[in-house]
């Protein structure tokens, strides 16, 4: 226990803290300039100097620990000449252009300044001269502003982990570098912005558009982009959102955002939104009227039902909607149209692994906290870049390292290539021999656990299956990390899972984590993919994960919806699509997604789609998809409504409306009006009645509220009931192994500064990465005698395509890579695949392609 | 790109830190004695070898004034003009280089013989005027002893 007096006040501490901290724990102010919360103690700026009774010198508070006894004046006229002084040192070089820097209002020299004085400085001499760069097309950079706090290159280098910000030279002739876009490793992620005390870096996504002070009013919320879900504030004005911050103080993200959630918000303000429905005629999408529209669709899917039954409708929900929306979409499938055929894109990744991990490990195996890796002993990440993907999560990774964590990367992750312990670079798609010799090995030192008979024996079996030792490098390095660690994390990206045969990597994982018992997180791509298996958009589930092949929990929501549960488990995406190509499926409702362009083997996809007797699409922006749909209905985007989401750590967060949207209605609402009128009735005026419902039927979420959800802290398992692992056998099925001897395979992109399709209509993230790039490995492009920026065509089984080529050096093999973003057509139009038998997701792997330059 | 031999005598280098960061500085006088002086290239260079972020690696070597960020000729004369070479008359022999062999402060000369900088006190104020040539040192000058050691340099 700590007691110390600052301004004649006594405080008591229980551990020591900076006097800075413990000033503020107070109430009281100390001006600092060099300190931000989020950045270790510099003691730089000097600003923050306090009076110490026995210390001879005044004292940085930022660096002084707190000790028992000690006496603290924080204001005094020492102090304030000593600040003023400093004050007129830094303003010597600033070029005092308040009334046309855009930090005017909410810059802290500014704020000091006006405090302490100093405006007028007695400093002849000529001011530095540092031209203002207009090569970025994002970050507005003015070093003549610049302080030299450090704030950014410390923020840039010990915690976004990017190092792409440096001091040049020294003394007053310090200035920040780059001065141009995306030199060095630059992430876009906009985190230099946050920090900036002055007008030195700015965003040119509102550079001159506003004032401070002329927001009306700031709407914590949550990011639409990936699984993550980080918290940020959007500032409105006029009814439109200017611009997004993070938030301080709350939300997983601990004030650190990526160049997604930070710049990629404009695309809710694009001019391409759907604005009113869309109706076929003649063969042409004519704009409609809401209850023409509606009407249509529910005459249709009610004729479809009566004269196909129930089983001929098929329904795609969406990981981009809510809790709330997936959950009216799923009962609206079973109840109105009598269908248990509902199923998302996220069974192409995410859905298919948590399936296989929940059935062997149990419900809430994936829900970590993503601060838990910060303080792993060891990290293995596989199966793609987590710095790209869920750059949030990354951060943690990164920190992880930091702090001495053993950082493993099986394959390739560029974001972490700085980072990295080791390294393992399996053979071409042969992850699965090396993670299973590993488990094998590691079962061999750790006994099996006993708790689960199901993995027991499968890992049993494994071993005795006695395959050949495996010859990769670093493999035993990589056994013994995992070996010596006491707390480790896995993180596992969908590269692994999209395999024909995923089923035998995601055992060597579920094993993996199960003998060391070690935290899993799964990669996501999208903001919802949890939170849509948890409202029962899955074909074999009710909402909660209850299985749909358990009477009781059929019974119970067929009593709290007062209905009846068709008997058999639907169809699974890909059976679906399968299935409207045989003429099976007759109708197709899809939600907020865009299967043409999101599933493989597009043109596939594009004809089955065409060969439905009717397609509805409801989104926010005309899609591919939306094209060939019979009917499109304008839903409302991110911002615009409210609703809950369930993050990669099964976090239930609340996105709040901030906006009025002038046409689209909430996805639940066109919904529960279309039920209404095929004489399946839902009564809901607003989200929070849907959410209601949800907490009322769903035993996972008993008794959530908003208020209850808004606080951030909806950590699994709320106050449900989870349920065990299910299956008693490990469910295996694995197809024979195929030779890759072919020059390249073509596989999927995952950039950080795009996401699905979303990302296309935002206009700051287009100019970061305008267009698509055909990324391949040095020894490749060697091979083929390609430099960076050469035009080549290349060609697949499904397709051709153009592109400029990169070369990236983080690319080790034969691989090379297509982004599945850009309007146009993308990688999956390209790709084949095969489907693997136990997790349904498809294989993407081993599609060959000829490279081609012209 | 580094060769083979100076890739090896990096590595030496790294091997008596803990951490990557601290063979920059070696590393950074390697580049300099390989290329010359450190370009973007070199620097680039440096930063990969030793996996580190180019900013850092670029910023470091921005800080030191030995490090030269620019091309200098074969060989680099720095001239002390502080208070008692001043007064022993080392502006004048400043001339006297600029005269007879056609360099400038902070320049180099046509043939790219001589790269002339006029540094800080190097405490030799007791036998003024001194310098620097590479990395010998003289003291007591005058035009003609400059001139004679200069043709020590070619």
């Amino acid at each position: 226990m700590i007691t110390l007096s600052i301004n004649e006040k006594e405080i008591t501490l229980e551990k020591p803290v900076t006097l800075l901290e413990a000033a503020k724990q107070a109430g009281i102010k100390i001006p600092t300039l060099c300190y931000h919360e989020a950045l270790k103690p510099f003691g730089g700026c000097r600003l923050c100097v306090v009076e110490v009774e026995r210390m001879p010198k005044l004292q940085t508070a930022c660096t002084l620990m707190s000790a028992d006894g000690m006496v603290v004046k924080t204001e005094s006229d020492a102090i304030s000449k000593v600040r003023r002084g400093i004050l007129e040192f830094l303003l010597i070089n600033h070029p005092l252009d308040c009334p046309y820097c855009d930090k005017a209002g909410e810059c802290e020299l500014q704020d000091l300044v006006k405090k302490y004085g100093a405006g007028a400085g007695r400093y002849k001499e000529e001011k530095r001269k540092v031209p203002e760069s207009h090569k970025d097309q994002i970050l507005a950079r003015n070093m003549e502003r610049c302080v030299v706090c450090t704030r950014c290159v410390r923020m840039c280098s010990d915690v976004q982990g990017a190092s792409a910000i440096t001091i040049l030279g020294r003394g007053d002739h310090s200035r920040m570098e780059p001065f141009s876009a995306a030199s060095f490793n630059c992430e876009y992620c906009g985190n230099c912005l946050t920090v900036c005390p002055v007008g030195a870096i700015l965003s040119r996504l509102y550079i001159h558009s506003f004032r401070p002070w002329q927001i009306d009013k700031e709407v914590e919320t949550i990011c639409s982009y990936c699984g993550v879900g980080c918290s940020l504030v959007a500032q409105v004005r006029d009814d439109t959102i200017k611009r997004v911050i993070p938030g301080t103080g709350f939300g997983l993200n601990h004030g650190l955002l990526c160049s997604r959630g930070r710049f990629g918000y404009e695309y809710i303000n694009s001019s391409e939104r759907l604005r009113t429905p869309l109706v076929r005629k003649n063969g042409r999408l004519e704009e409609s009227t809401w209850s023409e529209a509606l009407s249509l669709v529910a005459d249709k899917l009610s004729a479809v039902k009566k004269a196909n039954g129930g089983a001929a409708i098929a329904g795609i929900a969406s990981p981009r909607c809510s809790n709330e929306d997936n959950y009216v979409f799923q009962k609206f499938m079973r109840m109105a149209c009598g269908s248990n055929n509902i199923d998302s894109v996220s069974r192409t990744g995410f859905a298919a692994a948590q399936k296989y991990f929940e059935d062997l490990l149990g419900q809430g195996i994936t829900a970590n906290l993503i601060d838990g890796i910060k303080n792993s002993e060891a990290v293995l990440v596989l199966g793609g870049d987590p710095t790209a993907i869920n750059p949030i999560l990354g951060l943690s990774i990164r920190e992880a390292a930091r702090r001495g964590a053993k950082l493993v990367v099986l394959g390739s992750a560029k974001g972490l290539e700085k980072f990295k312990t080791l390294q393992v670079l399996p053979d071409l798609f042969k992850e699965a021999e090396v993670l299973e010799a590993l488990l094998t090995e590691i079962s061999s030192v750790k006994s099996v656990r006993g708790e689960i008979p199901a993995m027991d024996k499968g890992i049993r079996m494994l071993s005795e299956k006695a395959r050949g030792k495996i010859n990769v490098t670093g493999f035993d390095e990589l056994r013994k990390t995992l070996l010596g660690s006491k707390s480790t994390s896995v993180v596992l990206g969908m590269d692994l899972v999209q395999r024909t045969n995923g089923n035998r990597s995601l055992f060597a994982v579920a094993g993996l984590t199960y003998l060391l018992e070690a935290r899993l997180y799964l990669l996501s791509e999208k903001p919802n993919e949890q939170g849509l298996i948890d409202a029962g958009c899955v074909p074999d589930m009710l909402p909660g994960g209850r299985p749909l092949g358990i009477y009781d929990f059929k019974r119970k929501y067929e009593a709290a919806w007062s209905g009846t549960i068709p008997q058999e488990d639907g169809l699974t995406l890909l059976e679906m699509i399968e299935g409207a190509k045989n003429k099976n499926i007759k109708a197709m409702y899809v939600m907020g997604e865009n299967p043409v362009f999101n599933l493989p083997d597009g043109h596939y996809v594009k004809d089955a789609l065409k060969a439905l007797d009717f397609l509805v699409v409801q989104d926010i922006f005309l899609t591919e998809t939306g094209e060939l749909a019979d009917v499109v209905l304008p839903a409302l985007g991110w911002t615009e409504k409210t609703g809950t989401y369930t993050n990669l750590e099964r976090r239930i967060q609340l996105q709040r409306k901030a906006v009025e949207s002038s046409s689209g209605m909430e996805d639940w609402r066109i919904l529960s009006e279309v039920s209404g009128k095929m004489g399946c009735r839902m009564d809901y005026t607003e989200t929070k009645d849907v959410m209601d419902e949800l907490a009322r039927v769903s035993p996972l979420y008993r008794e959530l509220t908003y208020p209850e959800i808004g606080k951030g802290n909806c950590l699994w398992p709320y106050n449900g009931e989870p349920l065990r692992g299910e299956v008693s056998e490990v469910p295996a099925a694995v197809d024979a192994a195929r030779e890759y001897k072919e020059d390249f395979y073509l596989a999927v992109e995952k950039p950080l500064f795009h996401s699905g399709t979303l990302s296309r209509r935002s206009p700051a993230l287009m100019k970061i990465y305008p267009e698509a790039t055909l990324k391949i490995g040095a020894k490749s492009a060697g091979k083929l005698g390609l430099n960076d920026g050469d035009r080549v065509q290349f060609f697949t089984q499904a397709g051709s395509k153009e592109a400029a080529v990169s070369v990236d050096e983080s690319i080790k093999d034969n691989r090379v890579y297509y982004s599945n973003n850009f309007q146009g057509g993308g990688v999956y139009s390209l790709l084949t695949f095969s489907v693997d038998k136990i997790t349904k997701a498809p294989g993407l792997e081993g599609c060959e392609v000829k490279i081609k330059k012209v | 790109m580094f060769n083979e031999t100076v890739l090896k005598e990096i590595d030496e280098i790294r091997a008596k830190y803990p951490d990557r960061k601290s063979a920059l500085l070696p590393s950074l006088y390697i580049a300099q004695r390989e290329f010359g002086w450190l370009s973007n290239d070199a620097l680039q260079c440096v930063a990969k070898t030793l996996n580190l972020p180019e900013a850092e690696v670029r910023g470091t070597a921005s800080f030191y004034a030995m490090f030269k960020n620019r091309p200098v000729g074969r060989h680099l004369i720095q001239l002390c003009t502080n208070v008692s070479c001043m007064i022993f008359g080392a502006e004048k022999l400043v001339d006297f280089i600029g005269r007879k062999y056609g360099v400038q402060p902070n320049g180099t000369s046509q043939d790219g013989r001589f790269s002339l900088v006029i540094m800080e006190c190097i405490g030799a104020c007791g036998t003024a005027p001194a310098m620097l040539v590479n990395t010998d040192f003289y003291e007591n000058l005058s035009e003609n002893r400059i001139e004679e050691i200069l043709e020590g340099y070619k």
